[in-house]
């Protein structure tokens, strides 16, 4: 493990008079698996909008790689190696399974939007389709159209869809959220799988996602980053069980 | 591509050359305005099937290439700017040059308000036209001659149609190669989740920018095929009903599948061909038509071959077939009721009729379907209502055939 790979100082973000984000330092080192607790409307998505590019923060800052990333746009901080999937599935419904992988290889291949390459030609981006189809699972349900996947196959095809570029940096917002005790068994397994010498930043509300998977935990409530450490050390901190962990600690 | 698919590709091809031969010269012409529009639609299709936006003005960017071409065979003296044969090349390079200009705004938005813009820049250029009578030739518009090129005088309608059919062959033939490439995989992912794609690296105005302007370009390459067959360009044609007949068109045949824009194209120029010198109420029938394919099959004729060819091979032919029949011949008897009914009203509340009306003692009669129909006796109303009831029956019928096809 080596410096922050990505680091946010004194992030802030406002909606109006109504402040979010109320100052979030946090740094993540290359190759952790960094987990964000809370309870709900604490801005954890928020957090995650706002790294991803989705929102530009009403101050602070949002340092990647070194590169100072936060108020660019989403596919510019893609393109440095940082992808995220989405709460709510977000896939393309009507192009199977194996399409909704292929155009996510594209960019990253270098084809970017050519109009002379012949699509089934390129022996590389299938052959990275292929792989990532593979590795979550999906190779029966290839041909399908993404939109008539069960809905534990729609989160791995999300997850597909996240790593499929290579970015270094995952960031999963809610990868088990909705999913069966089995499902959700998967998903970790999955989510540990494809993200192995990644960077992974998750928001979860499983705790026992959370406890088995990260490295590191922290938590957020109302806007600020109360604690951050190593789980048994955020297990044991008595002002993330006042908070938070006290009406989930018999479910965990 | 299956080996059925190929066959009927060169057997259509085949065909689509042999038509000059086969044709008289009024069908001849009329093949030409279809070989056009079916151009036109396919490149709509891009836009509104593909890439999911529905454009409003695409009159615009055929009109540009209209106007352009004829302004280049009027260059140096009436000589050219470039040979004949290389005059659509003008309206290609108009239209993506516009369309790169006025997509880049209208992709700014999405749904109803992208919709809105390209209205919008449709309107502003027709009105704007009348007013610019050196570019757009005013109420009388400009007109031009086709210069001979490589030793073809493109004298006649054979030599326009063959020009016209290997300019529209060849930019299908590129928009169905673009389908196949990374950008044309990505348009179907931006019809289907924008948003999404602008977390995977990719810049999505831009995107739409690139859908929007080659389906501009090739709508600029039919407008100049159209300058090319008329010799002559009006700025009619950048009229709201050339962009509405466009969206009808490519809906009819079905936006879903490659060619249905084209097959909607072709069938509705040849029924308006067939329909518009005996009605003057065709623009009607081809309302009334749009509606009921929106209604009743809203994937267009290709959809409804599909699903037919679906049905065929699940249950054979042998159930299928008379259900088939039955709702055809329902089909026919209703839609019969309606152009007697329309003709009828029409003829009846035409200022010739009534002229003759108010100096004849009693209204005198209609002549519709060879036969001669007076206004006021029984007999007229009750063969509409015989018609309309026999087909309502027939429809009734042919539903619980096809319910018991269905199972």
């Amino acid at each position: 493990m080596s410096g922050p790979v990505l680091e946010l100082r004194g992030l802030r973000k406002s909606f109006g008079t109504t402040e979010v984000i109320r100052g979030v330092d946090l740094e993540l080192r290359a190759g952790e698996r960094h987990a964000l607790i809370g309870p709900n409307g604490a801005g954890k998505s928020t957090l995650f909008h706002l790294i991803s590019g989705l929102l530009s923060p009403t101050a602070g800052e949002v340092v990647f790689d070194g590169r100072r990333i936060e108020g660019r746009e989403p596919h510019q901080i893609n393109r440095l190696g940082l992808a995220r999937s989405f709460q709510i599935t977000n896939v393309f419904p009507r192009l199977t399974v194996f399409e909704n992988l292929r155009c996510s290889v594209l960019w990253s291949l270098g084809y970017k939007y050519s109009f002379w390459h012949n699509l089934n030609k390129l022996a590389d981006a299938e052959e990275r389709a292929e792989d990532v189809l593979r590795r979550i699972g999906l190779r029966r349900r290839r041909n399908t159209p993404a939109g008539l996947l069960t809905y534990a196959e729609q989160r791995a095809l999300e997850l597909g869809i996240t790593i499929a570029g290579g970015a270094n940096v995952i960031l999963l917002d809610e990868p088990t959220s909705g999913m069966s005790r089995s499902e959700t068994a998967n998903a970790v397994a999955l989510i540990r799988e494809v993200t192995q010498g990644k960077t992974l930043v998750m928001v979860e509300h499983d705790m026992s996602v959370v406890f088995g998977l990260a490295d590191v935990v922290s938590v957020v409530v109302y806007g600020e980053v109360i604690a951050s450490g190593p789980p048994a050390e955020i297990r044991a901190n008595a002002k993330v069980k006042e908070a938070y962990l006290g009406q989930h600690a018999d479910a965990a | 591509m299956m080996r059925a698919t190929r066959v009927a590709m060169f057997a259509g091809t085949g065909l689509l050359f042999a038509l000059p031969g086969l044709l008289p010269a009024g069908l001849l012409n009329a093949s030409i305005q279809a070989l056009i529009a079916a151009l036109f639609a396919c490149a709509y299709g891009l836009l509104a099937g593909r890439a999911g936006m529905l454009s409003f003005g695409h009159a615009a960017y055929f009109g540009v290439g209209v106007f352009a071409t004829v302004h280049a065979m009027n260059a140096f003296n009436g000589a050219g700017l470039l040979p004949t044969p290389l005059m659509p090349l003008v309206g290609a390079v108009t239209g993506l040059a516009v369309g790169i200009v006025a997509g880049w705004f209208a992709t700014q938005r999405s749904g109803t308000a992208f919709a809105m813009i390209t209205l919008a820049l449709a309107e502003l250029l027709h009105s704007l036209a009348p007013r610019l009578p050196g570019w757009f030739g005013g109420e009388a518009g400009v007109s031009a001659m086709r210069m001979p090129a490589w030793g073809l005088t493109f004298g006649s309608s054979v030599e326009v149609y063959y020009l016209t059919l290997v300019w529209v062959l060849a930019s299908l033939a590129l928009l169905y190669f673009l389908d196949r490439t990374p950008m044309g995989r990505l348009t179907l992912a931006l019809r289907e989740n924008p948003q999404r794609l602008r977390f995977l690296g990719y810049e999505v105005h831009g995107l739409g920018v690139s859908a929007f302007a080659i389906s501009s370009m090739f709508s600029g390459v039919a407008g100049s095929l159209q300058a090319l067959n008329n010799e002559a360009a009006n700025y009619a044609v950048f009229d709201a009903s050339v962009s509405a007949a466009v969206v009808l068109n490519s809906y009819i045949g079905g936006v879903g599948s490659f060619l249905g824009p084209a097959l909607g194209a072709a069938v509705m120029t040849f029924f308006g061909y067939a329909v518009s010198d005996a009605t003057r109420s065709w623009l009607l029938y081809q309302g009334v038509l749009f509606v009921l394919v929106m209604m009743f099959m809203p994937s267009g004729l290709t959809g409804m071959v599909a699903s037919a060819a679906a049905l065929l091979r699940r249950h054979g032919t042998a159930p299928v077939l008379p259900a088939a029949a039955l709702a055809v011949a329902a089909a026919g008897l209703l839609g019969t009721a309606t152009v007697f009914l329309v003709e009828i009203l029409q003829r009846l509340f035409s200022q010739d009729y009534r002229a003759l009306a108010a100096i004849a003692a009693a209204p005198p009669p209609i002549d519709l379907f060879g036969l001669r129909w007076l206004p006021g006796a029984p007999s007229t109303w009750v063969s509409l209502l015989s018609l309309v009831g026999a087909g309502a029956l027939l429809a009734v019928v042919a539903r619980r055939r096809w319910q018991q096809v269905q199972g």
